[in-house]
């Protein structure tokens, strides 16, 4: 115990030397590189609000929160503020208990859009202003649908532009490893027919296709929703898609229960699914892509978002190791190449000239290009005015590509449906459905479930 | 128990193996988190902790040298190695070059790669690859080898809690920051408690019954239906966030608990004692501080290691009343979620984490423990 003791007394010593929140070194010095210096100057030129503080809270940690700091830190250098950042994994419910209590921070980052549709409601967000929304309508890709995105309707009932959507994912694309497809003679299928084709043939030939994991603690469902999604955009217009997420048509529509079973023809199958049908509630999502990389290989492919490669096993370098490619569309539809995204929004919790200035400095090019730089954090951009070549590596640059040049962009619809249904029987309707309930029973109680 | 002759020995018995079972049941996740502590993310999702300690038949994929590493002999061109460089050795039963055929070919064999040249592996994971043409790429060939593997464990998961740069700062003012919480919000209810619980057992004065009642009713209230009202009070008054809140905080949730066990603890004690003293003209404060308190040690102690594990344990309250936007302020359950990264990536710390986060908690188990058994009959027996 004495031991222990001093040995804490020690590290007392040690300890106070730390000071809180020390300023971040700047990781390539302004003027050098390919990047956008001129936005950082103009912006430099424009702000300057002498020390001021500025909390931002949101769900980065790990690499993903040393990437943003990194980014942050030219942010505090051009304005002369203090930004803080704190990541939590429980960001989701504790913006709520602070926005309540008035604790919020200065700015939040929401990584759904219908929590931030709940505060502004309620009246805990500031609007961006129209100024904003036309920034963003000229200068990302498919700009109104972003609009759209950081729009809701506030505590009086008037709609305006709340949050700002930066940092992309994109949702459709298949994971496989190139070599295994080689060893077995496998081509990248174009159209859903040959996927279809591509997914028997391999069965045919005695292996698994699928890898599938619906596990994630309390939102366990959720990539069974993305599957759903992808589905509603292959197999219906748009339009059917936002009236869909609109619940302008019931959620039980015929067409709406199709989409389910395309989904349901890759997972309920016991010979298409590593470990069989049953194991696709029980598997957890990160745990799932492991089964393209096990020996020998338990599935060809895997249906994930641009950032599960976090989850792949030490050392795998994407482009070389896995790979990725685009979930098709059918050749049989003429629906176009529909892309399924979702994105980060940053809206201000605590008004202040501090936060303004950073919304402002995300409309620069150079607060994308930095990211876009750096490993961490899966940074996609729909920004129109990057240099592409800036993104960290092939991979990164063809995914930022798929965002800028989808012909279809649409959003995570269970992001955009009420948190009652997107965040509650949506995930728990899809787990019903694997586990062998039927699709019109499964999609009568989420359309009771949706609120009225 | 020992009054029934004969019976003795038998029942003796029955409750050792009991105990012995209990000990084991509780003891026996304990150790499998211990193991997986010192195993790798890969390890831990590929086998059971117990395979761990033997040594294993694995599946594994190697990969031989990149194509850099060739060297010319003669007409040939030929990459020469081990496949375990790097990693524990192991024994190879069989290997293929084919994630189709993992098992094509025994040690000593040759494959055939066509326009990729000739691999031979051995047994001990030599393998020289020749080929009549140059090498290109960057990756070498894949090597799909069945193994028998020693066990292998690493430090690795403790090395990145504790000595990693970027975590080490984080979690000694972590570590700091939660001494800080925990010391005042375990000292703080005992002293208040101590008090209350001697005037509910030994004060007389209108209304104590019913008191006493209030307090184990505020037992099953849940403290999170608190959280947003009492916050937004001490925001109010102007504690804001921070360490006096937390304080607080933690001293009213653990009062009803703190007073109910002293309470009736305290009320166990021989009235003789008391009366004698009274008689003998000491106040209340007297009796209190020289007969009641000595006497009371145990259930202090005892409730004060419940509080201290549940203050150190505490995420909840500390996210609402202590952990502002700043960042300045957390506490070691919070670092520890933050180290599993944005999606809970890095999992594989989490056993690791929580043999760093118990140590302290077990030293003061084991410097109060021997309280804590008389402690816990507290009140329950007279």
């Amino acid at each position: 115990m004495r031991r222990m003791l001093m040995a804490g007394a020690a590290v007392v010593a040690l300890a106070v030397s730390f000071g809180p929140g020390a300023a971040q070194e700047l990781m390539v010095p302004i003027g050098e590189g390919a990047f956008n210096w001129d936005s950082y100057n103009a912006f430099a030129d424009k702000h300057d609000l002498g020390g001021a503080q500025l909390t931002i809270l949101g769900p980065w940690l790990g690499p993903d929160q040393e990437a943003f700091d990194s980014v942050l830190a030219y942010f505090a250098k051009a304005a002369n503020v203090d930004v803080r950042y704190t990541g939590s994994d429980s960001m989701e419910q504790q913006i709520v208990v602070d926005a309540e209590a008035g604790s919020a921070p200065n700015i939040a980052v929401f990584p759904q859009p219908g929590l931030a549709g709940d505060l502004a409601k309620r009246g805990f967000l500031t609007p961006l202003g129209e100024e904003a929304a036309a920034w963003m309508r000229d200068n990302y890709a498919a700009g109104q649908s972003w609009v759209d995105l950081g729009s809701y309707a506030g505590k009086d009932g008037a709609r305006s532009f709340y949050a700002f959507p930066y940092k992309a994912d994109v949702k459709s694309l298949v994971w496989y490893v190139p070599e295994n497809f080689e060893d077995a003679g496998y081509e990248i299928p174009k159209t859903m027919e040959e996927l279809k084709a591509l997914t028997e043939q391999i069965v045919a030939d005695g292996g698994t296709p699928w890898c599938i994991g619906l596990g994630s603690g309390a939102a366990t469902g959720w990539p069974a929703t993305d599957w759903v999604e992808d589905m509603m955009l292959r197999t219906q217009t748009p339009e059917v898609y936002d009236q869909w997420v609109r619940n302008d048509i019931p959620f039980n529509d015929p067409r709406v229960i199709a989409a389910i079973e395309e989904f349901g023809w890759f997972a309920r199958n016991d010979k298409f699914v590593a470990g069989g049908a049953a194991a696709v509630a029980s598997t957890d999502f990160r745990d799932a892509p492991k089964g393209l990389f096990s020996s020998p290989p338990q599935c060809y492919m895997h249906r994930q978002a641009s950032f599960i490669p976090a989850f792949f096993p030490e050392g795998t370098e994407v482009g070389l190791d896995a790979d990725f490619f685009y979930l098709p569309a059918y050749a049989g539809k003429d629906l176009g190449s529909p892309v399924l995204g979702a994105g980060t929004l940053f809206a201000v919790t605590k008004d202040s000239p501090a936060a303004h200035a950073f919304i402002e400095f995300l409309q620069t090019a150079i607060a994308h290009e930095l990211w876009m730089s750096l490993e961490g954090g899966g940074f996609l951009t729909p920004h129109k005015g990057v240099n592409t070549d800036l993104y960290v590596t092939d991979t990164r640059r063809s995914l930022g590509e798929i965002l800028l040049g989808a012909t279809t962009f649409r959003f995570d619809g269970s992001d955009l449906m009420p948190g009652a249904v997107g965040a509650g029987s949506f995930w728990t309707g899809m787990v019903d459905y694997v586990g062998g309930k039927s699709a019109e029973d499964v999609t009568a109680a989420i359309q009771a479930s949706w609120p009225r | 128990m020992s009054s029934i002759a004969g019976t003795k020995s038998g029942l003796t018995w029955a409750v050792h193996i009991s105990v012995a079972l209990l000990v084991a049941l509780w003891l026996f996740p304990t150790l499998g988190l211990f193991v997986s502590s010192f195993r790798t993310a890969d390890q831990i999702s590929s086998s059971g902790w117990w395979a761990s300690m033997l040594p294993s038949e694995q599946n594994r994929t190697l990969r031989t040298a990149d194509p850099a590493a060739q060297v010319q002999q003669g007409a040939l061109w030929v990459i020469e190695g081990n496949l375990f460089e790097g990693g524990t050795p192991a024994t190879i039963s069989a290997w293929g070059t084919s994630s189709r055929d993992i098992a094509a070919y025994a040690p000593g064999e040759t494959a055939d790669l066509g326009d990729d040249g000739r691999l031979t592996v051995e047994a001990n994971g030599d393998y020289r690859l020749e080929n009549d043409q140059e090498f290109s790429g960057r990756r070498g060939q894949r090597v799909f080898a069945t193994a028998r593997t020693p066990p292998e464990f690493t430090l690795g998961n403790y090395r990145n809690m504790l000595l990693d740069p970027s975590n080490r700062e984080g979690m000694t003012r972590a570590f700091f920051n939660t001494l800080t919480v925990v010391i005042p919000a375990t000292i703080i209810p005992i002293l208040i408690a101590a008090f209350a619980a001697y005037a509910l057992a030994w004060m007389r004065f209108p209304g104590r019954a019913l008191l006493i009642a209030a307090v184990v009713g505020l037992l099953v209230v849940p403290l999170q239906l608190a959280l947003i009202p009492l916050l937004k009070l001490h925001l109010a008054v102007g504690i804001g966030k921070g360490y006096l809140g937390v304080w607080l905080a933690h001293t009213g949730f653990g009062l009803p608990l703190a007073i109910y066990l002293l309470r009736n603890y305290m009320v166990g004690l021989p009235r003789d004692i008391i009366e004698n003293a009274k008689v003998d003209g000491a106040t209340d404060f007297q009796i209190f501080t020289r007969i009641i308190l000595p006497l009371s040690f145990p259930a202090l102690a005892s409730f004060a290691i419940f509080q201290f594990l549940w203050t150190w344990n505490d995420l909840l309250v500390a996210l609402v009343f202590l952990i502002d936007a700043t960042g300045e302020t957390t506490v070691m359950t919070k670092q520890i979620v933050e180290l599993l990264g944005t999606r809970g990536g890095n999992w594989e710390i989490l056993a690791t984490a929580a043999f760093v986060s118990i140590a302290v908690p077990l030293a003061v188990f084991f410097a109060m423990q021997r309280y804590l058994v008389r402690g816990l009959l507290a009140g329950s027996v007279k």
